[in-house]
């Protein structure tokens, strides 16, 4: 994409920046459509209808609500740390985003190629962490205070299962760049890693359960990373009001429901790379039957999405379905569980990759 | 001056200008914050360099590590504006002669190294060769490094148990 | 041990109960309406906004005092002879004008307090509920028929009968009561 663009324009600086417009673009179009979708779905499964008023069973009522939240005042209190209030939001953002930098939505359409995506993807969600932390201490509040730190608390030690599955998805396919691990899982579904990977052969059939639990503990973890229900012990609306972002209004407010909605798809294409082959369609590509390869790349960006979207659906069907974890359960699940299946499944995935 | 070079400069100017607020702000949460930008700053740099496994290990280990367990140590303590950090100066003439001595040395070696200035080529992937090193040359330090890591672990662990007793 | 991989189990399992739960939920139909669109059949005798038939008001002032929140303002002026109100429509002759009958539906509670007493049933419960404004002056409803002029008409033709009677008495001594309330608007 960069080299496209750079060639294209031949100026590094503005090749740059349109590759960077591209995920932002994205993420903009996603949070637009994810929280109606959020809407619809918690409706519908609550047997409403949700909003039906701006547009097609309202589809526009986010647009709406973004124009009324532009058009607020933007209060700060006066207890609070001015400075470091400010930049919160924006570093929250930015980790979110920068995220999307090595995300490979096509085989065509990625922005960096670098070799550690993986490693790097991990990294920078700890700018979220710091942002959060610096919310909820500069707004002087409470309930912020006490978000931030449940926050903090929660995300550094989710960290670790879902480090430890990427560890073992690692070992298995022996790059940390998600473009290759895009690539390994190609033309069919069983060559997705779930299913065990792409080389025919007896560890393919003894690697299928542990990907599940793999996949399973690594959409648990992840979901626990991005505070959604029933990890939402940060911003628990009815103990903590928002938690840390109780005292942020309008567009700054926004910024953070666009980084929650960032994240969230972020963490579905993370999983969906690792375990269900990333861009790749899961029944060969119509561009390749019919001799159109220009189709293809588009394919891969429509089927990346189409997975994504799917696991975004799952966390908000979860969100709906389950109540919210206590904080002692919280810490429970994640040490006395997910660790240690997390560490027995990449003990045992590594056996199986040596044989 | 190159494209890079620019963004080299703005990495370095975010780096020494955030270390300045972090030793002369008053605030200590303050400081801890600014040293979030100092660590980014410097995995920037290395970036530029062409070290990129360094850089993503700089901002996991210090951003999201150590610089969130400082963060929570800060906002622990009872006093986080107006601190005085600054203690009393004792001994101001053999603290010069000393600090004269070890500036003067530090640009001496500056001056006299012969560093290698012409443009390396940038490896593509730096992650195996660390791997290979790491397992290789450098295995015992790296195994040395581990066992210390988990003594602290287990001595943190340890200490954190006795209190209930 | 066994414990722990049976809490585990558990922990999986109940949540792919619960999820089947609400996956079937997410087809069920709503059981909401649309509201400004379709609206529910109110029940009999539902309370909302309140209306005075003034043809039938004898300005009796009962449905003012019993309103626990005064949200009723009624003043009166009594007719002069061979004036004709008419009668109620059940029987009851006016011998009042009602000048004024302000109810400010923003402070009212819809208790229903006021529809008791009314001694001919003219203040009632209507079934509109849908009275937003934009200007909190235009919740105050104004029921009285008489236009100001007639109204300061028949005020003035109250005085004046007032002051002849005054002057035919022996002692020209004004009502009181009367007098003041006129007097302190
Ligand atoms: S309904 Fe109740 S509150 Fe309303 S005017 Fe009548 S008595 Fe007053
Ligand atoms: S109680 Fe009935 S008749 Fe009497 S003033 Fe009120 S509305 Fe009129």
């Amino acid at each position: 994409m960069y080299q496209f663009l750079y060639n294209l324009i031949g100026n590094e600086l503005i090749a740059g920046l349109l590759v960077a417009v591209v995920p932002l673009t994205i993420i903009l179009v996603f949070a637009l459509f994810g929280i109606w979708l959020e809407r619809k779905v918690s409706a519908h499964m609550q047997d409403r209808l949700g909003p039906m008023r701006t547009g097609w069973h309202g589809w526009l009522q986010t647009v709406a609500d973004l124009m009324k939240m532009l058009q607020k005042e933007d209060i700060v209190a006066t207890g609070a740390d001015k400075t470091l209030y400010n930049i919160a939001p924006i570093l929250v953002f930015t980790g979110s985003f920068a995220a999307y930098a090595v995300i490979p939505f096509s085989s065509k359409l990625l922005g960096s190629e670098v070799e550690i995506g993986l490693f790097y993807v991990l990294a920078i969600s700890s700018l979220v962490v710091a942002g959060i932390l610096m919310a909820g201490w500069s707004a002087n509040n409470k309930y912020s205070l006490l978000g931030a730190m449940r926050a903090a608390a929660q995300i550094i030690s989710y960290e670790i299962p879902t480090a430890l599955i990427v560890l073992s998805m690692v070992m298995l396919t022996g790059t940390l760049s998600l473009d290759k691990i895009s690539q390994m899982q190609t033309s069919s579904f069983w060559n997705w890693n779930i299913f065990g990977g792409a080389i025919f052969g007896l560890s393919k059939f003894l690697l299928i359960p542990f990907m599940f639990v793999g996949a399973m503990i690594i959409f648990i973890s992840t979901l626990a990373e991005v505070n959604r229900v029933p990890f939402d012990i940060p911003e628990a609306e009815s103990e903590l009001v928002a938690g840390y972002f109780t005292e942020y209004c309008g567009m700054k407010w926004g910024m953070f429901m666009l980084a929650e909605y960032g994240n969230m798809f972020a963490v579905s294409a993370i999983v969906s790379i690792l375990f269900f082959g990333g861009y790749q369609s899961p029944i060969g590509y119509l561009g390749n039957s019919i001799g159109a390869q220009w189709l293809v790349p588009f394919e891969q960006g429509f089927w990346f999405i189409a997975k994504g979207l799917t696991l975004v659906f799952v966390q908000m069907w979860l969100r709906w379905t389950l109540p919210r974890l206590r904080v002692d359960q919280l810490m429970t699940v994640c040490w006395k569980y997910l660790i240690p299946y997390a560490f027995i499944n990449l003990i045992i995935i590594g056996i199986i990759s040596i044989l | 001056m190159n494209f890079y070079d620019i963004i080299f400069y703005i990495f370095a100017a975010i780096t020494l200008l955030s270390a300045l607020f972090v030793v002369t702000t008053r605030n200590i949460v303050h400081s801890a914050f600014y040293l979030l930008f100092t660590f980014f700053g410097v995995a920037g740099i290395y970036v530029l360099l062409g070290a990129d496994f360094i850089a993503i290990s700089q901002i996991l280990i210090y951003v999201g590590g150590i610089l969130i367990l400082l963060l929570f140590g800060v906002m622990l303590t009872n006093k986080i504006t107006n601190v005085e950090i600054r203690t009393g100066t004792v001994h101001m003439l053999p603290a010069a002669i000393a600090s004269g001595i070890f500036m003067g040395a530090v640009v001496a070696v500056m001056v006299w190294t012969e560093w290698k200035s012409e443009p390396s080529v940038i490896p593509l992937t730096t992650t195996k060769d660390i791997g290979h090193l790491l397992l290789t040359d450098y295995v015992l330090i790296f195994e040395l490094l581990g066992i210390l890591l988990l003594v602290a672990l287990i001595g943190a662990a340890s200490i954190a148990r006795r209190d209930k007793e | 041990m066994k414990q722990y991989f049976k809490n585990t189990w558990d922990g999986l399992f109940t949540v792919f109960i619960g999820m089947k739960v609400t996956f079937k939920h997410l087809f069920t139909p709503a059981v909401t309406i649309q509201y400004p669109d379709i609206k529910v059949k109110l029940p009999d005798r539902v309370r909302n906004r309140l209306y005075v038939n003034m043809d039938d008001c004898i300005g009796c002032d009962q449905c003012s005092r019993a309103c626990p929140v005064s949200c009723i303002e009624i003043e009166t002026v009594k007719s002069i002879p061979g004036e004709d109100l008419g009668f109620t429509s059940n029987g009851k002759k006016k011998a009042l004008w009602v000048t004024k009958f302000d109810i400010d539906i923003a402070k009212c509670c819809y208790c229903q307090l006021c529809v008791f007493p009314c001694p001919t049933e003219c203040i009632y419960m209507t079934d509109v509920y849908e009275f937003a404004e934009y200007e909190r002056s235009n919740f105050i409803y104004k029921f009285a028929t008489l236009t100001n002029e007639e109204a300061a008409q028949k005020k003035i033709n109250y005085e004046k009968l007032q002051a002849e009677k005054a002057a035919a008495a022996a002692k020209p001594k004004p009502e009181t009561p009367a007098q003041t309330e006129n007097k302190s608007e």
